[in-house]
């Protein structure tokens, strides 16, 4: 019994640091995924004026799963009559620091309502700084995300010693 | 029809109180009252209904015109830039919805419009049989006669001309009628019948040069004829044994006659028919209709 125990809770922490660092691998694939979004939305509006909603619902499977259901939200509220909030937009997902919210929040706001050249610049503007993010992501999840891993397996073994 | 559109404070009282059977024009200009009017009658817009008192009136804001000039846009405005270079947006229901703000020109030509300010949204109307009136003079022994629709605006002409197509196809009379809707207001649903085919937010000219080379067809319709360019593109129809039915804005037949535009087009006597509507006893106020050397044929 005390060996099944013991086995358990090294998982459990294991698996812990394990969710730990996924966090800022999510976070890293949805800041890509973003970009690839925002970068396909300038193109087409440049070129098709394809209308937003069907643009969004064009996008790839792997772009929207990385987007974590923001696409969703936000058609939500194309589809409805209220206000873009951020409660509405950040429904169920919590990836996003306030400040970063801010940013992305400002970026759906933004999508749909100005003529193609202020769209356009709009989005490449908003690239630039989810540009900056992403590397700051990618920085965090190389620096934290394994950290985090190894916490978890160290934490694990420690219990594992002080059991036995 | 404006579902989706308008904002839910507008849009309430105005399904549940006015009702669109007798909307025209429904006017929001930034900080000021919202203006409706309703079979030539000009209103305040309440929370009971219409109102002449300022006081009940719900006053427009930017936003509010921003987010309907957005949801118009099928919350895409870089889709209808083009549009909005020329004044307007129009919905695919048939709403044309006019725009006020700062306009950006470069080299003497409107590059967009910002700062939207005012919007004026027409609600289009299907009056079934409003053109049989004229029905018998538009169309003689089988044939179509050339005919220009005269009346200021919001008066019917485009309800005029689309009940026209419509009549043509409810008679089976096959001919192939080709509508030019530059500003997207004639064509809604069905409204057409059966034997139309549609152009939209092409200029006259290039509609007119493309829909006969391409659609052969019988008839042309178009809305509001004004510039020279237009009357080169008649010209260049009737020149091409195409029918036209037509319709321009003034007053009345002796303003019409003051357009220095149709000078030629009226003395080559490419209509011939010309029938004036007016507001009198509401929109689609039929005054009388007159042949190519001006004689009145028809009075009411």
């Amino acid at each position: 019994m005390k060996w099944i125990i013991i086995a358990i809770l090294f998982a459990a922490c294991v698996a812990g640091g394990y969710l730990f660092s996924m966090k800022y691998k999510k976070r890293q694939s949805f800041y890509s995924a973003l970009i690839l979004f925002a970068q396909k939305l300038d193109v087409e509006i440049n070129f098709s004026r394809e209308r937003l909603k069907n643009l969004i619902l064009s996008m790839d499977e792997k772009t929207k799963k990385n987007l974590y259901g923001i696409d969703k939200n936000f058609l939500t509220y194309l589809d409805g009559s209220s206000e873009l909030t951020g409660e509405v937009l950040f429904k169920n997902f919590n990836l996003l620091k306030p400040e970063e919210k801010e940013t992305v929040f400002l970026f759906f706001k933004s999508l749909g309502r100005s003529d193609v050249l202020g769209q356009s610049k709009e989005i490449q503007n908003f690239v630039k700084r989810f540009d900056e993010s992403l590397s700051k992501c990618a920085q965090d999840n190389k620096k934290y995300g394994g950290l985090c891993f190894k916490l978890g397996i160290i934490l694990g073994l420690f219990l594992v010693v002080v059991l036995i | 029809m404006l579902e989706g559109i308008l904002p839910d404070k507008i849009y309430f009282p105005l399904s549940r109180k006015v009702g669109f059977g007798a909307l025209n024009e429904i006017r929001l200009r930034a900080d000021k009252p919202i203006v409706l009017s309703c079979m030539g009658q000009k209103y305040f817009l309440s929370e009971d209904g219409k109102t002449r008192s300022l006081s009940q009136a719900i006053y427009a804001t930017n936003s509010m015109i921003e987010e309907i000039i957005f949801r118009a846009s099928e919350c895409s405005i870089y889709s209808v830039s083009e549009q909005i270079k020329k004044g307007f947006i129009a919905t695919t229901e048939g709403v044309r919805i006019g725009i006020g703000g700062n306009v950006i020109e470069e080299n003497g030509v409107v590059k967009t419009i910002t700062g939207f300010s005012s919007i004026n949204i027409r609600v289009p109307h299907e009056v079934k049989n409003c053109s049989l009136k004229a029905f018998s003079s538009i169309v003689k022994d089988g044939r179509i006669l050339n005919t220009l629709v005269i009346a200021p605006p919001g008066a019917g002409k485009t309800t005029f001309l689309r009940d026209f197509v419509f009549q043509l196809s409810d008679r089976n009379l096959a001919f192939n009628v080709l509508v030019l809707d530059e500003r997207g207001e004639l064509n809604i649903g069905k409204s057409l019948g059966l034997y139309s085919d549609v152009i939209s937010f092409a200029s006259k000219k290039t509609g007119f040069e493309n829909g006969i080379r391409s659609l052969t067809p019988n008839i042309i319709v178009t809305d509001e004829l004004s510039e020279w360019e237009d009357m080169e593109a008649v010209r260049f129809a009737s020149n091409s044994g195409v029918k036209i039915l037509a319709s321009t804005h003034s007053d009345n037949l002796e303003s019409f006659l003051k357009k220095a535009a149709f000078k030629e087009i009226i003395e080559e006597k490419v209509f011939s028919r010309y029938i004036v509507l007016s507001m009198r006893e509401g929109p689609g106020t039929m005054e009388g209709i007159w042949d190519e050397n001006f004689n009145r044929i028809m009075r009411w």
